[in-house]
């Protein structure tokens, strides 16, 4: 005999498919968009490629860009030197070396405090204060330097943060054996818990290697444009090329070489941040092959 | 004449049956043993009182533990025998409102004396977990995690003391063609003893357990238990268990806990047989639990 359907069943089936229904459209309003923008990008940019865009320097709006694209990349790498290296120590400090206070509250105030505040500056403020303090009031001219430290001021914060979140999560069962057998907090914090935060603290940044290499508001004030290839002349060297400058810019300009230019910029920025993507899957495939997910 | 044998009149504070037989009754080997200039209590617990800010979790615990003995440490959940197992290494040091009074010694030296290096301390005196917690690296080297930080051996000894600690847990053969792989496809009860070669490795001389079966299935139990009792009496073991057959099996003496005092101590078959107290007689028999 089959058991009559209690009461109210059929609202909790109605319910349980709304729910999923609902799941399924945010799915989709999140994969629609990003393709929508990968998919435009591509048909834009595709049918006019030509490869010696990539080994040309800009001339005016015309001719390649080669100075952009190792503009970005110097920025990149000098993004991941200085904030990485901030970034990561101050979420370390963050997670596991800021005790607690007797009465229980959150340690670690001050330096959380600063970081909440940093990433709540709109970038363009960011970027003013570094043509205010340092392109002019320094006299470092727009230049490498500048920009670096503006965006890396921008990204110490999301660093810091993932990487305090990362390590937060590590099992206990972790720091409690490193700490039986008698590790130091800094050998078990090497050997031990870094590697199981390492898929955590590598996203983040990834993430502001991203937002980085995407910028451009701080990057107007602080790097200017200019159509030679950069040299690593830290300051004074009268304008920096990045890839988001042509992408802003050169879309306003009457002319259909200025607008292919555009599309080839955006195109090659998707471009790098899906190998940043790729790059970050296999680091943590590589170190995660003893974890325990 | 056995400890079993010898007559219990008690009168508090009983000593735990005192060691290898063999070194208290013999006077030559009594002279070999390279032991004899040591306190044969290698840990002992001075009028410990344990609070957390302003609750009082330890009181008055006042206990020897006998060099190369087993002790089992039972009583209710939250009657303090864990928290008084994880004090004999410093693991409640960093505990929000941590402070304690009266001592805690390993070899007559308090544990908490300043030039008492911690990492040291905990070197001497290793533990094993409920949970097994096998490090995020390859067997292999989850065997010399220990060995590594303390630099007891490097290189190709590594290899070496990996397998007989291995060997010595008895997982040698199962996981001998594997030891680059990664712990967490191992059963549980392969992980906990995996951890166990972890702790040996690092030469301990007092092993605290921390009801190391109770996440495990019945024959890994076994093979613990088997293990724990070959380890005497080269290594002085201290095991928190819920179980009372465990308890029972493995331990010369016993402890029972209570609300966080120490309300009886003695060898294990008077514990068991013959209570002095009440509320050791009602949890032992199972009518409190």
């Amino acid at each position: 005999m089959v058991a009559a359907p209690l009461p109210r069943t059929r609202h909790r089936r109605a319910f349980d498919i709304l729910f999923r229904l609902g799941t399924y459209v945010a799915l989709l309003l999140v994969i629609g968009p990003a393709a929508w923008i990968l998919i435009g990008v591509v048909a834009r940019a595709v049918p006019h490629w030509q490869w010696k865009v990539l080994t040309t320097p800009t001339h005016g709006t015309s001719g390649g860009l080669e100075n952009a694209i190792i503009g970005t990349l110097v920025l990149m790498a000098g993004v991941f030197i200085i904030a990485g290296t901030i970034g990561v120590f101050a979420g370390i400090h963050l997670a596991e070396l800021a005790r607690p206070r007797r009465n229980g509250k959150e340690s670690g105030g001050l330096l959380r405090t600063a970081s909440d505040v940093l990433s709540g500056f709109p970038s363009i403020v960011l970027g003013y204060v570094g043509y205010v303090a340092l392109v002019v009031g320094l006299h470092w001219g727009f230049s490498l330097l500048p920009a670096l430290i503006i965006l890396s001021i921008m990204v110490i914060p999301y660093i810091a943060k993932s990487t305090e979140s990362a390590l937060r999560q590590v099992p206990t069962g972790y720091r409690e054996g490193a700490e039986a057998l008698g590790m130091s907090t800094g050998y078990s914090l090497r050997k031990v818990v870094l590697k199981s935060a390492l898929p955590g603290i590598v996203t983040g940044l990834l993430l502001a290697l991203a937002i980085a290499c995407g910028e451009t508001a701080p990057l107007i004030y602080t790097a200017g444009w200019t159509d030679a290839v950069p040299n690593l002349q830290l300051t004074g060297s009268h304008g920096f090329a990045y890839l988001t400058y042509p992408i802003f810019t050169f879309y306003n300009q009457p002319g259909q070489q200025a607008h292919d230019l555009a599309y080839d910029a955006a195109l090659i920025l998707v471009v790098i941040v899906l190998i940043l993507l790729v790059t970050s899957r296999i680091i943590v495939a590589r170190t995660q092959r003893h974890a325990d997910r | 004449m056995t400890p079993e044998e010898q007559p219990i009149k008690p009168s508090p504070p009983v000593e735990i049956a005192s060691g290898p037989p063999s070194r208290a009754l013999d006077p030559v080997l009594a002279a070999l043993d390279p032991d004899r200039a040591r306190p044969a209590h290698v840990m002992e617990s001075k009028a410990l009182k344990l609070s957390f800010g302003a609750k009082t979790i330890l009181d008055d615990i006042e206990m020897r533990f006998t060099r190369g003995t087993i002790t089992a440490l039972i009583g209710p959940t939250g009657s303090g025998k864990s928290t008084f197992l994880r004090t004999l290494n410093r693991m409640n040091d960093k505990v929000v409102g941590f402070s304690h009074q009266g001592d805690v010694t390993l070899d007559n030296q308090s544990i908490w004396e300043p030039n008492q290096d911690l990492l040291t301390l905990r070197r001497r005196v290793g533990m094993l977990f409920q949970r097994p917690n096998p490090f995020p690296m390859s067997i292999g080297d989850n065997v010399v995690a220990g060995v590594k930080a303390h630099r007891i051996a490097k290189g190709k000894q590594l290899d070496v003391v990996a397998e007989r600690r291995l060997r010595e847990v008895g997982l040698w053969d199962a996981v001998k063609d594997r030891l680059g792989d990664s712990p967490f496809r191992l059963s549980g009860g392969q992980q906990q003893l995996l951890c166990l070669a972890r702790a040996l490795a690092v030469g301990p001389e007092v092993l605290l357990l921390d009801e190391p079966t109770s996440a495990l299935d019945p024959i890994s139990t076994e093979m613990v238990e088997g293990l724990v009792r070959e380890l005497t009496p080269a290594l002085t073991i201290i095991i928190v268990t819920h179980n009372l057959g465990q308890a029972r099996r493995v331990s010369d003496g016993t402890m029972f806990f209570y609300d966080g005092k120490l309300i009886e101590h003695g060898t294990t078959s008077q514990m068991f047989d013959d209570p002095r107290c009440e509320q050791t007689q009602n949890y032992v028999t199972g009518r409190m639990g």
